[in-house]
Formats: structure tokens, sequence, C-alpha cells
């Protein structure tokens, strides 16, 4: 294998092209490149490339859409039965909170965790909080996010830390994002975070991780 | 100047004798008028009677017919899920299970779902303030339109996978905006809003709204004044700024900024079409007064020189604002001199 090998895949994650990145994948296996190494070297370093792309000004949910989903087509090849495919870096719960449905931003920011090594525990939209707080509860995860578009969520929002800390869980991190939850300040919401983008709350999980690795 | 005069004014960058005040209220006039939002969004004679309501409490410049952001995707098919207190939810758009969409025809707006009802409404708003008050109807774009009927991570990926498809989708989707908007001009109001969220630069790509978006909302608007619309409104939520230079393409009149976008940004990019906007939606729940009239005069300022403005909130004012803060941006307006 040499490098160009591993970059046509990267180029063809980049492009959301995920029959050609599957091709590039196969490539590569035949190569006998090591699946560890794709995800390594092809997948997360294709996020890497378009995180650096996604600046606050140039952001667009459709781009890093495809790439996500090239990148999950990516991982179905690598590892058909669904076994984690690496060691992952921590889990996180997410969902989209009980009134609200809209949850592109969510999925989104599962695509980029994902492939990015965290699992993601995934509790969907019209989540209540409890249903939220049982599943941070199970997964012991490094943070939960919570999403919402619409505003009448906000007062949710504001339980949810409490509602962990009554089960023993106020020192697992709670992130916010979503239209409605950007307009605040973490301090109103009372949560720990607030992602202005996938990327920017991917940094913050990195940066969580980081802290607890050293 | 009454307030269309006032409006027009605005919109031809002639001096009005006060900047216009657009509160964008939609759900909040059933709020403040004691009536559960669940009924409001079904009831076009309701709608009207909180909207007048509303008018009469805050004194500003137009009233909405506009129930939600669904009306159109359920009168083509969608089910809806409705609730008591907040708006309802698609629970499964009509293309979503795999219906072909040549078997679908475009919804009769005088007989489809609540339609009638938003017709009903700015019949009503037209008969009892349309003389001097703004009466907006609503009509979602076509690209927002095509998300509500497929789903909107559905769209974004037949957009890719099968652009012609796509496109089919869109030129539906722009046959019901055409439609409704024209039924609403006919039904009395002065213009419909097109709101086109989904074609935010935070969804997709500047390119992309050029290519696949404009098009379509060129013959949205293009029908709309041909039916006697007052003026092309269009409003992109979010940071808009990326397309803003392409809205005369599109023969917009006047553009909503939602409240991130630079007012600088905005002038720059469309130095002859009217803006409206832009203070943070959430602060109508979570400001005071005082800010709220802070945040007004500092626009208010920052546009008396250039003129082409109306004071509004960037997005919808949410339903559960304090009142004392949709005031606080009227009387701004009111007292700037």
């Amino acid at each position: 294998m040499n490098d160009s090998m591993m970059d046509l895949l990267v180029k063809a994650l980049l492009d959301g092209d995920q029959t050609q990145a599957i091709i590039e994948v196969g490539k590569l296996r035949e190569a006998g490149v090591r699946r560890r190494q794709i995800i390594t070297d092809g997948v997360e370093a294709a996020m890497t490339q378009l995180d650096a792309k996604c600046t606050v000004e140039q952001f667009n949910l459709l781009e890093i859409m495809l790439c996500g989903r090239a990148a999950t087509g990516v991982m179905k090849v690598l590892y058909p039965l669904g076994a984690p495919p690496l060691q992952t870096k921590a889990a996180v719960v997410m969902g989209t909170l009980e009134g609200d449905v809209h949850d592109l931003g969510k999925n989104i920011l599962k695509m980029v965790l994902t492939a990015k090594g965290y699992r993601v525990v995934d509790c969907g939209k019209d989540c209540s909080l409890e249903r939220l707080v049982d599943a941070v509860e199970q997964e012991a995860p490094v943070a939960a996010g919570i999403s919402g578009l619409i505003t009448t969520i906000i007062p949710q929002v504001r339980q949810m830390k409490d509602k962990m800390a009554e089960r023993g869980l106020g020192h697992i991190k709670v992130i916010a994002g979503g239209a409605a939850l950007k307009q605040a300040t973490a301090e109103s919401l009372k949560v720990d975070f607030i992602a202005q983008s996938a990327f920017d709350g991917l940094h913050y999980l990195d940066q969580i991780v980081g802290v607890r690795h050293e | 100047m009454n307030s269309i005069e006032r409006i027009k004014a605005a919109l031809n960058f002639k001096q009005p004798d006060r900047v216009p005040v657009i509160a964008q209220v939609f759900g909040h006039a059933a709020i403040l008028a004691g009536v559960a939002l669940g009924d409001y969004v079904r009831n076009g004679e309701l709608l009207a009677r909180c909207q007048l309501q509303a008018l009469q409490f805050y004194g500003y410049d137009a009233v909405f017919a506009l129930m939600d952001a669904n009306v159109e995707t359920e009168a083509a098919g969608s089910i809806l899920t409705y609730r008591t207190d907040q708006y309802p939810i698609v629970k499964s758009a009509v293309l979503a299970n795999g219906t072909d969409l040549n078997t679908l025809l475009p919804p009769n707006p005088w007989q489809a779902g609540r339609m009638p009802e938003l017709l009903k409404a700015v019949r009503i708003l037209r008969q009892e303030a349309g003389d001097s008050v703004l009466v907006v109807g609503c009509v979602l774009g076509p690209m927002t339109l095509a998300t509500q009927l497929l789903g909107i991570e559905a769209a974004l990926y037949l957009a890719i996978d099968e652009p012609e498809q796509f496109a089919h989708l869109l030129g539906f989707a722009t046959k019901i905006a055409m439609r409704f908007g024209v039924a609403q001009i006919e039904a009395g109001a002065h213009l419909p809003m097109v709101f086109e969220p989904s074609a935010s630069p935070e969804v997709i790509p500047a390119p992309f709204y050029r290519e696949f978006v404009l098009p379509y909302l060129n013959q949205v608007f293009t029908t709309f004044k041909q039916a006697g619309s007052a003026a092309n409104w269009l409003h992109t939520a979010g940071p808009a700024t990326p397309i803003l230079h392409l809205y005369p393409q599109a023969r917009v009149d006047l553009a909503n900024i939602d409240f991130c976008v630079d007012p600088l940004d905005a002038m720059q990019a469309l130095p002859q079409t009217c803006l409206n906007g832009n203070i943070k939606p959430l602060a109508y729940v979570e400001a005071t007064p005082e800010e709220i009239a802070a945040e007004s005069s500092r626009l208010l300022k920052l546009f008396a020189n250039r003129g082409g403005f109306i004071l509004s909130s960037g997005c919808e004012i949410p339903p559960e604002s304090k009142p004392e803060n949709i005031a606080a941006m009227v009387t701004a307006a009111c007292q700037e001199k």
C-alpha cells in the first residue's frame, strides 16, 4: 500500500462519494491494509479535513451528511456484522427532547462522532428527559448531548443536570445544540457547553476525553 | 401614514413617518388570547380573532395568517400529530413511505387539509384590518416544502443521488407554493411571505442554492407579483449571508435577516432591498424590556441613514415570549426620531 491509495479513500469520503469510497476500501483490503488503519488513516483523516474546512462561516449540513454517509458505508463494509469498529474513545448519549422532532443536527453529530471513534447511544427524537437520563445511567457516557430546534424545549434542558444529579450522575457533562439552544448561553441553560456545530461538539468531547486520559 | 403606507415607503426607500415594526407573532397570538395553540392552528376564524386581539394589544404594522410549517405537506397527504400547547409535527411524510410522486396532485387550496381554514383567516383579517394594516399570508418555499414532503435527510440525499428526481420534487413543491400563495392573495392577503429555512446556507451550500433553489423561488415570486402581491418577502432562517446577494435574482423585495446575520453585511449584499430583522427570537422570552428597547434602538440607528428597513425579530417570536418584550420593540419604533 502506498499513501496515494489511502488519499484516494480520503478524497472519496470528502466528496461524499460512498460508492467510490467503498471501491477504495476494497483496494486497500486487497493490498493487505488492516481495517483499523483504514479507519484511522482514512475515515478519521477525512473527518479531520472536513472539520478544518467547516468554519463557522463556511459550514453546511449537506456536506457533512454526505461525508458521514460515505463513512458509515465504509464502516459497514469493514465490519458487516456491526461489531464495534475500534476501541471507542468514549460513549456519548444523545437525543432530541420531547416535543421536538427536528433531529437532523443530532443525526449529523452522531455520524461525525461515530466516524471519530465515539460510541453513540442515540435515544432518538421526541425523547423524554427520563428516557435520556435512564440511558445516561445505563451507558456511563462521557457526556449527554441534547438538541432542539424550538424554544419550547428549553425548560426541559434546564432540568437535565438536576435530573442527572438526582441519580448521582452530576459529574457527566451535558452538551446542548440546535437552532433554539444556540441562541442561549450555557449558563442560562444550565448545561456545560453549547455546540455551535457538530465539529464544535466534537472538539469539546475530545477535550474532555483528553483531560481524562492525562 | 397608516401601516400599509408606512411599509410601502420603507419598501421603496422613501421616508416613512416612523420605521415600520413587524413583530413576527404567530402562535404567540393564541397564548396572548388564552387559546390553545392546537386549536389556533386548526381554526381560521379563531386564528384571525387572536391575531386581531394581538394587533390591538401591541399596535404593530402587520398581522399574519400563518398556522405552522406543516399546512402544505398535510394538504398533500402527510399525517400530522396535533398537540394541545404546541405546533403540530409531521408523523409521516407523504413521500417517505414510498408513495410515487407521479401519483400525487398538488392540493386544491380551497379544499385540502387546513388550507381553506387559513384562507378564511386571510379573508377575516383583510376585512377587519386590511385597509390600514398589512395582511401577510405564508407559504413554504420549494426547498423547505420538498423536505417536508419527503423528510429532510431523504430529500437532501435525493438531491445528490438523483438530481433529476429531486428537481421533479422541487417542481411539484413549487406548484403547491404558487397555488396556495395565489389563493391567499385572492382571499385578500397583501402578500404571502415565503418561508424557506431548509435553503439556509447552514443546511445547503450556496452553489446548491444558486443552482437548485433560486430558479424555483423566482417562479414563485414572479407568479405572486402577477397575482397582485404587494411585495416579495423572503424569509430564510439562519446565517443567510452567503446567499443574500442572490436574492435580487429571485425578485425579492423584502428580505428577512435572522439574528445571526450582521446587518452591515446584509446592507452591503442587498443595497436596494428592504430588510427586516433581526432581534434574537429567544430574547423575547429571556431578555428584559430594557434590553429589547436597547437592541431596537441600536438597529434603528444603524439603518437611520440607509432607510429600507422594518424593525422586526430575526425569526418567529416564540409563542411563550413575554408580552412586555414585544411591546418594548413596538414602543422603540414608535418613539424613535
